[in-house]
Formats: structure tokens, C-alpha cells, sequence
């Protein structure tokens, strides 16, 4: 399996500074991505996922362990495997005083074949919604992101490497992005996109490697992932929460973490609605608020004993 | 494709190079305008008054009788003041062969397209030294004119010689910026060290012109702005071992760079 990967990461550190003042951003890190999958690495802010893209960039020197890239070393031969990806940074510079198609052009210039290079950024960019005569630096951040996804792939490289790639852009471009992912993978494609939203990754990923601290944590498909969700319930009523309800709730096998505060219930569930909107409808519910966990919670859940079970 | 990062940091430089290149062409044609108001030996015997240290400063040392003719006042007037302030043009071009791209991010962007770093780095520097090149041409073109509309009679000769021997200075300037922005990472730490090492270049000379015959004489040496000399490139004209070694030191100091450049982190 590992043989055929795209990508495959063997024991890969990298520690930042040296003696007490060092930082361990990778922990001996193992993993591949298989060819035509998307992948999500999925982590809070500053777990290393992009120190991870760094070094399969080569931007960056391992301390130790190894990466490939279609069977190459990310390192000694860089400039071949970047030959065939694509690349968008989680904070996106370009030339300031240049437009959009300047920038464009050049970096067609410098891949080869500038025409149909060019000419696919175009579709992209109509695609995207994007106005490429507008300077850099009077373009939105949203659309500078949008710049960075056209740069990307508009040479429709075997492998994308996104560092949160739709932080900044509206909804809309969001969901044009999440259909050109499933084109892209339709065509066999692989992406590796890094990512701390939990939606966008169960939106468009296969699997889903889950990263704390420098530490891969767990490998899983988008649907294993899916079973530890849970959601936040906060039920508002119009009086008190009724002492009835507040038991019911306790007694429900999915409900856990329940809270009162005056008229105010605040529950964890996991599972169906049906046994929870039941007990409540003994009260008189003014609202009633669901909230997708956060990163954070699902980590709790899945290293705090609620696991995959959860 | 070869060449692309040139002709795009070209693209991307050539408006400041042009600015830059008339702004001290303007000045330079300022200076030829003013040789007919000096008679210049009335000049020679007041400066002959002036105690070394401020000849020094002014830039003139021992060269009185170089200064007391119409291109040795250009040369020491505008060329020996010049430098200083055109170091400050390589300087900049050098933080954006590494730094101010690392600083802001867009290096990351660069290198993860098909291109090694040396390659990136070699072709940013070339299209920077080609500006420097053509700063000096628009140099050379006002001290020109300046000797046209003044109706200034020049050994045009020598004054090329005094322009064109700025390239060689100024890309060794451009090439100690580099390396100390491969070293350094940093945008200002590296900003901040070869601004030191250009100022305490540019105090050593005058030291060293000042202290001519003394034990503080060579001090002097230590100066890279001390082999370019406007009196003495009048007199001697191109100083070849002199250019020999400016143009060593940069290939040295390019070399360095991208060892230390290939070496290391980016970004970080």
C-alpha cells in the first residue's frame, strides 16, 4: 500500500531551536495518502499541520525521518515533484504591486507552457468569480485566496497541497471550491488539504488523519469520524427548566453533560433528536439552539474515553 | 522555463531603477553645472588651508591636485559622496533576493513552484545587478548631459572609467547584503547588520584619509569603499586588481549565500 502512495511520511521530526528552548512541531510522523483520495489533516491551530506541508515542500529540513512524493525525496528532488503539484499557503502573499493575470502569467512562466497554463486560469478564475486585472493589493483577502486556488491548480497538478484552503472565502465560492475538489478527484487526482474545520473536511474529504501537538493521533475515514460527533443542545423555555424535564433529560442515555441554569438547559447528545424533543415538549420551549462541536470537543470525546464508541 | 524568475524580478524592479537612476543623475549633472563657478585653483589654495580630517570628510584626502581639475571635482564631488548614498539602492535589491520574500511569505509560494533554490537565487541576483547597471548608465548619461547644457569640458575618458567602476562596488554591496540575509533570516536583523557594515565601511575610509601617514592609515584598507576612489581612478584610471577583487568577493559571497540559502529553513 504504502509502495503506491502519493505521499508517504515515515518517523518524520522536526524539532524547532535546541536545548531548553526547543519546540517539537512533528513528532515521528507516519503517513500516506493514497492516490486519488482527498485527505484532510485535521488538527487545531499550531498542531503542525503546517509544518507538515513545509516539509513535503521542502521548505523546511526534517530532523529527522522522511518523506516522498510519487516515490521521489521531498528533498533531493524537489524540483521534480513540484513539477506536478499544486500548491496554496495558509497565509497567502503575493507580489503586491502586480495583478492577478501578471501573477498569473508568471507562474505559468516559470512551470512551462504558459498558454494553456493561462488559459485554464481563466476558467478557474470565472469560475471562482474572481477579477484578475485587480491588483494584489487591492484585492480582499477572500479573493486573494481565491488567486492562491487558481495559482494552484490551473496546471492541473496530480497533487494538491492546501493549507486551509477556504479560510476567507464566502460560502458560496466555498461550495464552487468543494465541487472542483470532487472534480479533481473524479479525474483521480489526489489533494492533501489541511484543515480545523471539521465541516469542510467531512464536506470533501475520504479520510481524515487527526494531528495534536506534532502527534498524528489518528487515521480514519470521514464516516468513523462522523460517528464520534456529537452536538451542543441549548434549549431556551419560557420558564424555569421544569423539574420533570430536567430528570427526563438526565435519564436519557443520549444526552450527557446536562446543565440548568434558570430557563436555560444546556445538554451534549449524541444521537437521535427524537428521545430528547419528546421530553422536552413538556415545557414550553421558546428556542432551541444546536452546535456543531468543535475540534476541540471531538478530540475530548475521542482521547477522554468516548473514543469511536462515543 | 529558464529565465523567468529574471525577467519577473526585472519586471518587477525596473520602475525603482529608473527612479533611482535619475535621481543621482540629477545630481551628478547638478555637480558638472557647478565646475564653472569654481575656479579651481583659487579652490585648491583654500582647501590646501583645511586641516586632513575635514579634507577627508569631504572626500578629497591628498587628491588636491586631482581636485583642482574639472573631473576631479565631479569625481570627488559627486562620485565620492554618490557612493554612499547609492549603496543604499543594493542594499535594498539584496533584502529582496531572500529576506523581504521569507519575511512576507511569498518565497514559499516561489519555491514550491519547479525551481531550486540556487536557480531562484541566482537569477534574482543577476536581474538585480542588471539594474545596478542600469542606474550607473543613467548616471553616466546626466553627468553628460550635465557636460552638455554647462558647456563643461570633461576627460570623458576618465569620468567613464569613475562611473562604470560603481558596478563592481555596488553588486559587491548587493552580494554582502545577500549573504548576510541568508545568514541572518531575518528582514531587519539582516537590514540592521549591513547597514552597520556599510556605515563603519564608509567611516573607515574617511579615517583612513585622515590618518594618511599614520599608525590609523590602515584602517583604511579595511574598507571596501576604500577601492573605489575617485582621485585615484582619475589618476590610474580602472584599477583592474581592485575590480579583481570586488568581483571575487561577490562570486565568493554569492556562492556562500546559496550554500547557507540551500542549507537551511525557509521562512522560519
Amino acid at each position: 500500500m504504502a509502495a503506491s502512495a502519493v505521499i508517504d511520511i515515515k518517523g518524520l521530526s522536526k524539532i524547532y531551536g535546541s536545548g531548553g528552548k526547543s519546540l517539537v512541531a512533528l513528532d515521528k510522523l507516519t503517513l500516506q495518502v493514497e492516490p486519488g483520495e482527498i485527505f484532510g489533516y485535521l488538527g487545531p491551530n499550531g498542531a503542525g499541520k503546517t509544518t507538515t506541508i513545509r516539509v513535503l515542500l521542502d521548505l523546511i529540513r526534517p530532523s529527522s525521518g522522511s518523506a516522498t512524493i510519487f516515490g521521489m525525496d521531498a528533498r533531493q528532488q524537489s524540483v521534480a515533484i513540484h513539477q506536478r503539484i499544486g500548491f496554496l499557503p495558509g497565509e497567502l502573499n503575493l507580489w503586491q504591486g502586480r495583478s492577478g493575470a501578471q501573477v498569473i502569467h508568471y507562474v505559468a512562466s516559470v512551470r512551462g507552457g504558459v498558454k494553456s497554463i493561462v488559459k485554464q486560469a481563466e476558467e478557474l478564475a470565472a469560475r471562482l468569480k474572481l477579477d484578475t486585472s485587480k491588483k494584489v493589493r487591492d484585492l480582499s483577502s477572500g479573493n486573494k485566496r481565491k488567486l492562491g486556488l487558481v495559482i494552484a491548480m490551473m496546471h492541473s497538478p496530480d497533487l494538491l497541497i492546501l493549507d486551509e484552503p477556504t479560510s476567507g472565502l464566502d460560502p458560496l465560492v466555498q461550495q464552487t471550491f468543494h465541487e472542483l475538489m470532487n472534480e479533481y478527484r473524479d479525474k483521480g487526482k489526489t489533494v492533501f488539504l489541511s484543515s480545523h474545520v471539521l465541516s469542510e473536511v467531512q464536506a470533501i474529504c475520504d479520510r481524515v488523519g487527526i494531528l495534536r501537538d506534532g502527534d498524528l493521533k489518528a487515521v480514519q475515514s470521514v464516516d468513523a469520524l462522523t460517528n464520534v460527533k456529537f452536538r451542543w443542545v441549548h434549549v431556551q423555555f419560557r420558564d424555569d427548566v421544569p423539574a420533570e424535564v430536567a430528570q427526563g433529560l438526565r435519564g436519557l442515555a443520549a444526552v450527557s453533560e446536562f446543565n440548568a441554569d434558570g430557563c436555560h438547559a444546556r445538554m451534549r447528545l449524541q444521537g437521535d433528536f427524537d428521545p430528547l424533543l419528546r421530553t422536552i415538549a413538556a415545557g414550553y420551549v421558546e428556542q432551541l439552539h444546536v452546535e456543531e462541536p468543535t475540534l476541540e470537543d471531538i478530540f475530548l470525546a475521542y482521547y477522554s474515553g468516548g473514543g469511536e464508541d462515543a | 522555463m529558464t529565465g523567468a524568475v529574471f525577467i519577473e524580478t526585472f519586471k518587477q524592479t525596473w520602475k525603482q531603477m529608473v527612479a533611482w537612476g535619475f535621481g543621482l543623475a540629477a545630481l551628478a549633472m547638478m555637480v558638472v553645472l557647478m565646475v564653472p563657478l569654481f575656479d579651481m585653483q583659487d579652490m585648491k589654495s583654500l582647501l590646501e588651508n583645511f586641516p586632513p580630517f575635514i579634507l577627508a570628510m569631504i572626500g578629497i584626502g591628498s587628491d588636491l591636485e586631482v581636485f583642482a581639475t574639472n573631473e576631479g571635482f565631479v569625481a570627488i564631488g559627486f562620485f565620492g559622496k554618490s557612493a554612499l548614498i547609492f549603496a543604499v539602492y543594493p542594499v535594498v535589491m539584496g533584502m529582496r533576493i531572500t529576506a523581504e520574500e521569507e519575511d512576507t511569505g511569498i518565497m514559499d509560494v516561489l519555491l514550491s513552484l519547479p525551481l531550486s533554490r540556487a536557480k531562484t537565487l541566482v537569477e534574482k541576483f543577476l536581474a538585480y545587478s542588471i539594474s545596478i547597471i542600469g542606474v550607473v548608465l543613467l548616471i553616466y548619461l546626466g553627468v553628460g548631459i550635465g557636460a552638455s547644457l554647462g558647456n563643461v569640458d570633461l576627460d570623458a575618458g576618465r569620468l567613464t572609467e569613475v562611473t562604470f567602476y560603481l558596478i563592481p562596488l555596488m553588486i559587491f554591496v548587493m552580494a554582502a547584503t545577500m549573504l548576510v540575509a541568508a545568514v541572518a533570516r531575518r528582514r531587519m536583523v539582516a537590514l540592521g547588520v549591513i547597514t552597520a557594515f556599510v556605515v563603519a565601511s564608509f567611516m573607515l575610509q574617511t579615517i583612513g584619509l585622515a590618518a594618511e601617514g599614520t599608525v590609523a592609515e590602515p584602517l583604511g584598507a579595511v574598507s571596501f569603499f576604500t577601492y573605489y576612489n575617485a582621485g585615484n581612478i582619475l589618476r590610474e584610471g580602472f584599477i583592474w586588481p581592485h575590480i579583481a577583487g570586488y568581483a571575487a568577493l561577490s562570486l565568493l559571497m554569492l556562492a556562500a549565500s546559496l550554500y547557507r540559502y540551500e542549507r537551511r529553513d525557509v521562512g522560519v
